[in-house]
């Protein structure tokens, strides 16, 4: 693009000079490393329900947070008033947790680093546009689940943007800046027969401006999408109880990478020895077919970025390569403490006020050789997983994720719908499991968040049709 | 709590000054509700400090209302112009929305709740110097450590939060309260690398005093972690399930969500239409009260200004009250029973009421069964009541604890559940907001092999 739609405006009033003066007393009591991360976010909301436009919402949020390393010790501190007296106090906070004299050398000067390739494709920013156009969308969206079938009973369209203006300067002379799009345009819908009722759910979105809804997915699809799978539900039998192979649809289904893999592959839960993987790099974890990357650049996805959230420019990060562990999700911390890690640009916060952690950005299984086809025509009887509402793990590997509509697979044929239902594995039994995988890489809907200890950032999942040759599946039939 | 520097507007005044303003921006009514709070929060694992957090934050939320149409804004930049900014935009956006003829703020209520009955403070939580507070962390983290079955740690955490709201509504209401909040646990891991197993315990008040002891806290801690060591994994069938109180919580959680007016109006509930009828049997009985002294729920006055109050949302069975804020009784012709929380509804102090079984005859009453100690995922569906959730458990036989299970499915529908139920302990704590006692379920599915 020629002309950067999204400039960057300073919201903080704090010049390189005051930023440097901020880290040096941040360091004043003995820490090792310290940053200041600014953050501007400012967010429009609007949620239409009961055939009416219900209510809208504007929200800014400002401050910044300073973080004070030493060792293996963290001093963090946040403020929303960015008086220099204000900001200096938080830092003196955070430099609490070093007690002692200063040791770092001098903060170099600081000066903008400027950003590679923007990874964000907002031609039309949604921050910049009009709340009538906007209003506009909801509306498509709504009229077509509403006009989709009469049992459709009820419609909720929310749909929210947002413009977050970060600013990093770390203690190594690092000063970085970033202006992040962010949209999003979900639908639910409620279908009723007999007095049974039953939801669907679609949305999409990411790093983009409006014109994504003309020109990737419309309104119209994601209301018709929601209304459909709230209908096809209504016909759908309770889901099978017991040990049985699944088969995953494209998409959707990284959730199951997601909870069974990247999760564990973080930095912290590694360098601690929680996770089930800390002592299993260079081994095999998993069946030859299974290769995962986490990659944070691919355009225009919600789960990506230009930097991370301490200034460093993020890659594509492999992390099993033919079932075998070659890579963690870093962040700084991590990295400085598992001696000689190299940093790949996964350390995110939920806002200013949160440290940042090691994370996951776009998560997927990389696409295999089999027809899709071929795959379901291999399993005699099984579960097919259409779409999944989400998922959780544990450190021993143990993970749950929730299908929101399934299949039966019956002769290779998918048979009738199933309702919902909860799977669950330990995760080096499952990928071990994974024994065909399609040539039809997808990604799930632009609408996902992930929580960890407490903060939730954007992310997305992908993954081709899947075949796991046994997996207890939580029905009650 | 830490006082604002001298010439500062108090958050009253700005409160009082940002709804006069609104109204001279053409808002027919308007509310805003400030909060100032402060945070002290210390994580240690193995015997040395991760992280210390120490902040303060302020931030203000508005709704207006102009010929019945709503728009709402917030902002943690306290700074007056921004404000005025966010209250003309929210008239002009009010009117870009559609008229909603529910649309408004309660009419000031007559009767008030004395915040300070409510024993929602405690001064001691802002004395406690820092030494104190890490050392309790500390403390906590290694007398678990000290059990030789405990192979990791997550760390141990002591947070304090000082808060301070309020709510100025331009029909007069004006609310103010101050509140805090401590908390302190553990989490551990026991076995090998490829067989760990985890859990952990956590003590939250608001009474610095009424904290559980470092040591209390270790110790629970380390009993449910050690006591999911060697787990099997079962074949799948049918028994009967008994909820500990932390599971019972959940539980509450799942039919909070289901009794609120505004999943009602949005038929997002399969309770919608069920007012009076029966929905469990003669055991269950539920309560919604905000004006308990001391516990975590309790409120003098919700988001729309309206009176803390008590409400029996079951009893004995039969569904007697929705949950309501405002808006969504207006809209359901029903009263607000003091719910209302951001835009929405939220429990006080949600609880199932005790029975007259102790858990201990609950366990040894139970032939077969399967004692459920920890879920793992979502899978609530409130629109079906179907659950569907990953569990750890141990297996009953003859009345006591065989062995521990694991990576198994729980099923069922909150429904059934409820009409199920046929057992309910007497061990009721307000260890959480949503809370209740052991209850045995007749029957749910457990998924294994």
């Amino acid at each position: 693009m020629n002309r950067n739609p999204l400039p960057y405006v300073d919201h903080f009033g704090l010049s390189p000079a005051d930023l440097r003066a901020v880290l040096e007393a941040a360091l004043s009591s003995g820490g090792e490393f310290a940053e200041v991360f600014c953050e501007h976010r400012s967010y429009d909301f609007i949620n239409m329900e009961e055939d009416i436009i219900k209510e809208t919402a504007e929200a800014v949020s400002l401050g910044l947070g300073v973080r004070v390393i030493r060792g293996d010790r963290t001093g963090f501190g946040y403020t929303n008033d960015l008086a220099l007296d204000k900001v200096r106090k938080t830092a003196l906070t955070a430099a609490a947790i070093a007690r002692g004299r200063a040791v770092a050398p001098a903060v170099p000067s600081l000066r903008p680093r400027a950003l590679r390739r923007s990874v964000y494709r907002a031609a039309s920013p949604a921050s910049a546009a009009g709340l009538g156009r906007k209003i506009g969308l909801v509306r498509e969206a709504y009229a077509a689940a509403r006009a989709y079938d009469p049992r459709i009973v009820k419609v909720k369209v929310h749909a929210s943007d947002s413009l977050t203006t970060v600013c990093v300067a770390n203690s190594e002379g690092l000063l970085a800046r970033d202006v992040r799009p962010m949209v999003k345009l979900v639908c639910s819908a409620i279908s009723e027969k007999d007095g049974k009722r039953e939801s669907g759910y679609w949305g999409g979105g990411g790093r983009v401006g409006l014109e994504y809804f003309r020109d990737v997915l419309t309104p119209r699809r994601i209301g018709e999408e929601a209304a459909r799978e709230a209908l096809t539900l209504l016909g759908a039998a309770d889901a099978p109880a017991g040990e049985m192979p699944i088969v995953l649809a494209p998409g959707h289904s990284g959730v199951l990478i997601h909870e069974a893999v990247g999760h564990l592959l973080e930095a912290d839960f590694n360098r601690k020895r929680t996770s089930i993987f800390w002592n299993k790099m260079g081994k095999r974890v998993g069946s030859p077919l299974v290769t995962i990357y986490d990659d944070p650049t691919i355009p225009a996805f919600r789960g990506s970025y230009a930097i991370d959230d301490e200034g460093t420019p993020p890659r594509k990060t492999l992390l099993i390569e033919k079932g075998v562990v070659r890579g963690l999700l870093q962040d700084k911390l991590s990295a400085r403490l598992m001696r000689g890690a190299e940093l790949n640009g996964h350390g995110r916060r939920q806002d200013y006020s949160h440290w940042p952690i090691p994370r996951m950005a776009n998560t997927f299984i990389a696409a295999g050789r089999d027809a899709p086809e071929d795959i379901v025509r291999s399993v005699n009887k099984g579960f097919y997983v259409a779409s999944l509402s989400g998922g959780q793990v544990e450190d021993s590997g143990k993970f749950t994720f929730s299908v929101s509509l399934g299949f039966l697979i019956e002769d290779g044929k998918l048979g009738r719908p199933v309702k919902q239902a909860t799977l669950i594995g330990t995760n080096i039994d499952i990928l071990k499991r994974i024994d065909r995988v399609g040539g039809d890489l997808e990604f799930g809907l632009q609408t996902g968040t992930c929580s960890k200890d407490g903060q939730d950032v954007p992310v997305t999942d992908g993954c081709p049709t899947l075949r796991i040759s046994a997996m207890t599946v939580g029905g009650t039939s | 709590m830490k006082k604002a520097a001298g010439k500062e507007p108090s958050l009253r005044d700005l409160g009082e000054a940002l709804v006069a303003y609104a109204r001279k921006c053409g808002a027919d009514e308007a509310e805003v509700s400030v909060v100032d709070g402060y945070e002290f929060n210390v994580d240690v694992r193995k015997g040395r400090i991760e992280t210390l957090i120490e902040a303060g934050s302020r931030s203000a939320g508005l709704r207006v209302i102009k010929d019945k149409r709503t728009a709402y804004a917030s902002s943690s930049d306290l700074d007056l112009g921004t404000l005025r900014r966010l209250a003309r935009n929210a008239v002009r956006r009010a009117e870009l929305g559609n008229p909603d003829e529910f649309a408004g703020l309660a009419p000031a209520a007559k009767e008030r709740v004395e915040a300070a009955a409510l024993r929602l403070f405690d001064p001691e939580i802002a004395r406690l110097d820092s030494k104190r507070k890490i050392g309790l962390a500390l403390e906590t983290e290694m007398a678990a450590l000290r059990d030789r079955r405990i192979t990791n740690s997550y760390g141990a955490t002591f947070a304090t939060n000082e808060i301070r709201s309020v709510l100025v509504l331009s029909n007069g209401f004006v609310g103010e309260y101050e509140q805090t909040y401590c908390g302190l646990g553990v989490g551990l891991q026991a076995g090998d690398t490829d067989h760990r197993v985890e859990d952990s315990w956590s003590s939250s008040k608001r009474h610095f005093k009424d904290l559980e002891r470092p040591e209390e806290i270790a110790r629970k801690a380390v009993e449910r972690t050690v006591r999911q060591l060697g787990p099997r994994k079962i074949r799948t069938q049918n028994v009967p399930v008994i909820f500990e109180p932390t599971q019972t919580a959940w539980l509450m959680g799942f039919l909070f969500g289901c009794v609120t007016g505004t999943a009602v109006y949005q038929k997002a509930t399969f309770l919608a239409g069920k007012l009076g009828q029966r929905i469990g049997n003669e055991r269950i009985t539920v309560v919604d009260d905000s004006l308990i002294p001391g516990e975590l729920g309790s409120h003098p006055f919700d988001a729309d200004g309206l009176p803390g109050q008590r409400t029996v949302v079951v009893e004995r069975g039969v569904l007697k009250s929705y949950l309501c804020n405002y808006y969504a009784a207006r809209k359901l012709g029903l009263r607000p029973t003091g719910n209302a929380d951001g835009g929405g509804v939220g429990p006080s102090n949600f609880y199932l009421e005790k029975g007259d079984l102790a858990a201990e005859a609950i366990i040894a009453g139970t032939k077969k069964g399967f004692l459920l100690i920890r879920t793992l995922g979502h899978g609530l569906n409130s629109v079906t009541g179907d659950i569907s959730r990953g569990a750890f458990g141990l297996w009953i036989e003859d009345g006591a604890v065989a062995y521990p299970v694991s990576e198994v499915t729980i099923s069922g529908n909150l429904g059934r559940v409820l009409e199920g139920i046929e057992a309910v302990g007497t061990d009721l704590e307000f260890l959480s907001p949503v809370t209740g006692p052991t209850v045995k379920v007749a029957e749910m599915t457990v998924a294994g092999e």
